[in-house]
């Protein structure tokens, strides 16, 4: 109850802060809007013919681009709240001098990262209702009923994607250039789920690694329900599988975490800013 | 006799310099990064109810055996108890009981309010809600912050922010409060309110384990000081205690104008009436620390020294001694060096 | 020594400042490599989803409203002007800024130097890195799509580029100036940034906008830019094809550049008034 407690404090401290910086709030909402959304929707609306984009429908069985596009940014913004809220977060309050009395604490250092992923998770539910909203309004976004039928997939992703920001955090917290780190692997973590493109259009050598990734498999539950999609694998596969690699990745990275705070508080880089 | 609040024995941290990349690792090539021990082997006793200083230059080891005891820092060797507890072993239960202030005004949300932060460290030190706020209430009070408490952080002046971080630190309501340079960068109106603050702690009956480098600090605030220099405890006593150890109750402080290669007759003529405890040589001065029982009866040998070899003395300071004095008989060298 | 020799000597001594403390992030070089190459990368393999694999509708489509139906090609020209975009923006756009919070803004202010020199200096730094990013994206356009242009298309290509310095000069400059009022820059970076990738036609044609947007594009000077490379390049235009809109983009320069030493100006004295130097 205490490190529930505690943890909900973390997450409300994350927004209080950010709520502080409207600048940031505004650019945080609108960013994937103006820097992602529009551009691939214009970019690819630029392939219609007869106001449909036939290409798309070959390539993944339907024509609906603007739900292929904002369900691929719900799966960006949710690895992108994994790299950044959660694990570069971190990193931040490290840097800033914040993080050492709060490992001061009796709360378990990896609440912070389960706090984090409250504020985080709660910043994204928000961020993207504000999304959809305008893409309903000023994009023809439609989604099937189905879509209901893929929230427990966007649920055990969620999971799987505490434990990538446990090993994340583990390993910002160590090296150096942390910003450029969670910058690059972010883009390619998402690359790699599909949320841009269809993972059977990346080159042979990186398909396996895009199905080693939980996101990957939510991506496509995602689309398959919402817009009527053509799965990538068998459904019920692609649910083993989501279960699996997140059945995988969440111990592996608590245990990340815990092996790169002994070795802080063995170098004694905890206060190293 | 009452448990101590805090025990150490033979406590040994070695730091490695340098990096050694992936690479090095895989192909298990020998570590020769330089080690150095930033402390040394540390018997340490704090007992309940004391205000204990731990004093020394910048480096000697005194944040490092802080951070040790805070369970920040795993040792290299050694053993701690922390309020009976094993810090390795349960590490929780000992940040449970203990406040600790380490890195002052930098460790705080400057976004949040001071009540905000206070909110939020209570949650993390698992203050019951409903003690919460009566908590944060007299943690404020205890550091004069109440009427600030809902501005912003990053509006306040260092002095506040500093009090603010003590203020979390008695959030667990801990029997033992670590404060590391707690009056760094502060003016002395701000310094001796936080002292004063610090006196407050020990009246409620907490132990009080603080560093700091500023020897008249250790000197009024603490019961009893351990001087650490190099990683290594080179003393430790009261304050006054301490100080009788120089066998002396005056320190002359002489500034002598030498020629290029002079001073050592008048070095050698100041030994005879007291210790020289340190001299220094600066573009033409030398700069002398004489230990002696009577400051009158130095001074004249000093000017007689100084003239029967052409030299001058600029200028003559009597002070009694202190606990720097000690520092500079042990070690050789200033705090401040 | 006459003023402007000092002057001159001064910005100099800035610019080179600049590129110091620039190199002194080794991940910088990384990133000169990493983004160049894969950003563009993904959105040609957007447009292989978009196109059902290069159906021939989507692509005459699209070739209708490019220009061009070399996709590649037109993904990458558009991404070498977001290089030098989020070059322009993150590097001599918020030194201004970087210098003012440490407090090294206040100490060049100090100096006999031109008030106009920590304004313009830190835009030449960027230069190297600019042409290297060009490089990296030439040589992956090769590479990964064997898109290899004429060697005098990419010549014009180049001369384009040169005309197009000044322009992103001097936006470089106004933004520099822009920004010296916000506590947070980097979300601002992204709104400016994201303009310019909404409007200039960096990553879909400019007909794709509205007509008020379109309208909008056309004051940016990295619409021109941006068009024009691909002209050259691309679609096998001369340089005299394309005088016009680099005439257009110089005027547009001109009044970018004067509007960044009028904010800038503005500002300083309001700074020198207030006693808010250090702090805007």
């Amino acid at each position: 109850m205490e490190e529930l407690r505690a943890a909900i404090a973390i997450g409300k401290k994350d927004l209080t802060i950010l709520s502080r910086y409207r600048i940031a709030v505004v650019s945080q909402i609108f960013t994937p809007l103006y820097q992602g959304v529009i551009p691939a929707f214009l970019f690819g609306a630029s392939f219609a013919v007869g106001g449909r984009v036939l290409g798309l429908e070959s390539t993944v069985g339907t024509d609906n681009l603007a739900g292929f596009i904002f369900l691929g940014g719900v799966i960006s913004g949710l690895v992108a709240t994994s790299f950044w809220a959660m694990a570069m977060g971190l990193r931040n309050e490290m840097d800033q001098g914040t993080l050492e009395p709060t490992w001061l604490t009796p709360t378990r250092h990896e609440t912070l990262i389960i706090g984090r992923a409250f504020g985080g998770l709660l910043w994204f539910i928000l961020s993207q209702i504000v999304l959809f909203a305008i893409g309903i309004a000023v994009f023809g976004l439609r989604f099937r009923p189905e879509i209901v039928f893929a929230l427990p997939a966007v649920i055990v992703a969620v999971v799987g994607m505490v434990g990538v920001a446990y090993i994340l955090a583990a390993i910002v917290l160590l090296i150096r250039e942390a910003n450029f780190f969670i910058d690059c692997t972010n883009f390619l973590f998402s690359t790699a789920s599909g949320a841009a493109f269809p993972v059977t259009l990346l080159p042979g050598v990186f398909v396996p690694v895009a199905f080693a990734l939980p996101t990957t498999y939510a991506m496509d539950l995602l689309r398959q329900n919402a817009i009527g999609a053509r799965p990538a694998l068998d459904p019920t596969l692609e649910y083993v599988g989501l279960l699996a690699t997140t059945a995988v990745l969440y111990p592996i990275g608590r245990w990340a975490f815990a092996r790169a705070e002994q070795t802080m508080r063995r170098r004694g880089t905890l206060a190293q800013y | 006799m009452t448990a101590p609040a805090v025990e150490t024995k033979d406590l040994v941290k070695v730091f490695e310099r340098g990096r050694r990349t992936i690479w090095q690792r895989l192909r298990r090539e020998p570590d020769r990064r330089e080690r150095f021990s930033a402390v040394d082997g540390i018997d340490l006793r704090v007992e309940s109810g004391e205000i204990f200083g731990l004093l020394g230059p910048n480096g000697a080891g005194k944040t490092t055996t802080m951070k040790m005891l805070a369970t920040l820092l795993i040792p290299t060797s050694g053993t701690i108890r922390v309020l009976g507890i094993d810090p390795l072993e349960r590490p929780r239960e000992v940040r449970a009981r203990l406040g600790a202030m380490l890195s002052g005004e930098r460790s705080l949300y400057w976004k949040l309010t001071g009540r905000e932060n206070l909110e939020y460290f209570a949650a993390l030190y698992h203050v019951p809600p409903k003690e919460t706020n009566p908590r944060i209430a007299a943690s404020l009070a205890a550091v004069k912050l109440s009427d600030r408490a809902d501005d912003y952080v990053e509006r306040y002046s260092t002095g506040m922010r500093q009090r603010l971080a003590l203020a979390r630190a008695l959030l667990p309501d801990p029997q033992l409060v670590i404060l590391d340079e707690p009056t760094v960068g502060l003016d002395p109106q701000a310094s001796r309110d936080l002292r004063d603050r610090v006196r407050e702690l020990r009246s409620q009956g907490r132990t009080v384990l603080l560093t700091t480098h500023y020897m008249e600090e250790a000197d009024q605030l603490c019961d009893r000081v351990a001087i650490i220099d190099h990683g290594r405890i080179v003393a430790l006593d009261t304050p006054a205690a301490l100080k009788r150890t120089i066998r002396a109750e005056e320190i002359v402080r002489l500034d002598i104008g030498v020629a290029a290669d002079g001073g050592r007759q008048v070095l050698e003529r100041l030994s005879r009436v007291g210790t020289v405890a340190r001299h220094e040589r600066t573009n033409g001065t030398l700069a002398v620390t004489v230990h002696c029982a009577s400051a009158r009866d130095l001074v004249p040998a000093a000017f007689d020294a100084a003239r029967a070899e052409g030299a001058t003395v600029q200028h003559v300071e009597v002070v009694p001694v202190t606990l720097e004095d000690v520092f500079i008989s042990l070690t050789g060298r200033q705090l401040r060096e | 020594m006459t003023r402007l020799e000092a002057d001159l000597r001064a910005f100099a001594a800035a610019a080179l400042k600049e590129l110091r403390i620039t190199r002194r992030y080794p991940a910088m070089y990384l990133g000169m490599i990493f983004w160049p190459v894969l950003l563009p990368a993904v959105w040609v393999l957007m447009a292989q989803a978009y196109s059902g694999g290069n159906d021939a509708r989507a692509i005459a489509a699209f070739a209708a409203r490019a220009g061009t139906s070399e996709i590649a090609g037109f993904v990458f020209v558009g991404f070498a002007m977001y290089m030098w975009l989020s070059t322009i923006l993150w590097g001599p756009g918020t030194a201004l800024r970087r210098d003012q919070m440490q407090g090294s803004l206040e100490a060049t202010f100090l100096t006999p130097a031109s008030r106009l020199v920590p304004l313009f200096a830190p835009p030449m730094a960027a230069l190297p890195n600019i042409l290297l990013t060009f490089g990296v994206m030439g040589i992956a356009l090769w590479l990964l799509f064997g898109v290899v242009p004429a060697p005098d298309a990419a010549i014009r290509a180049g001369v384009i580029t040169l005309l197009g310095l000044p322009a992103m000069y001097a936006i470089g400059t106004l933004f520099a100036a822009g920004v010296l009022r916000y506590g947070e820059i980097g979300p601002v970076v992204q709104i400016v940034r994201g303009t310019f990738v909404l409007a200039c036609g960096i990553t879909f044609p400019v007909a794709m906008l509205p007509a008020w947007a379109q309208f909008g594009a056309a004051l940016l000077p990295p619409t021109y830019i941006v068009a024009d490379i691909r002209a050259v390049l691309l679609r096998g235009f001369g340089l005299a094809d394309v005088v016009g809109d680099v005439l257009i983009t110089l005027g547009l320069t001109v009044v970018i550049a004067f509007l960044a030493v009028f904010l800038f100006r503005a500002l300083e004295t309001s700074a020198r008034r207030t006693g808010m130097l250090s702090r805007f």
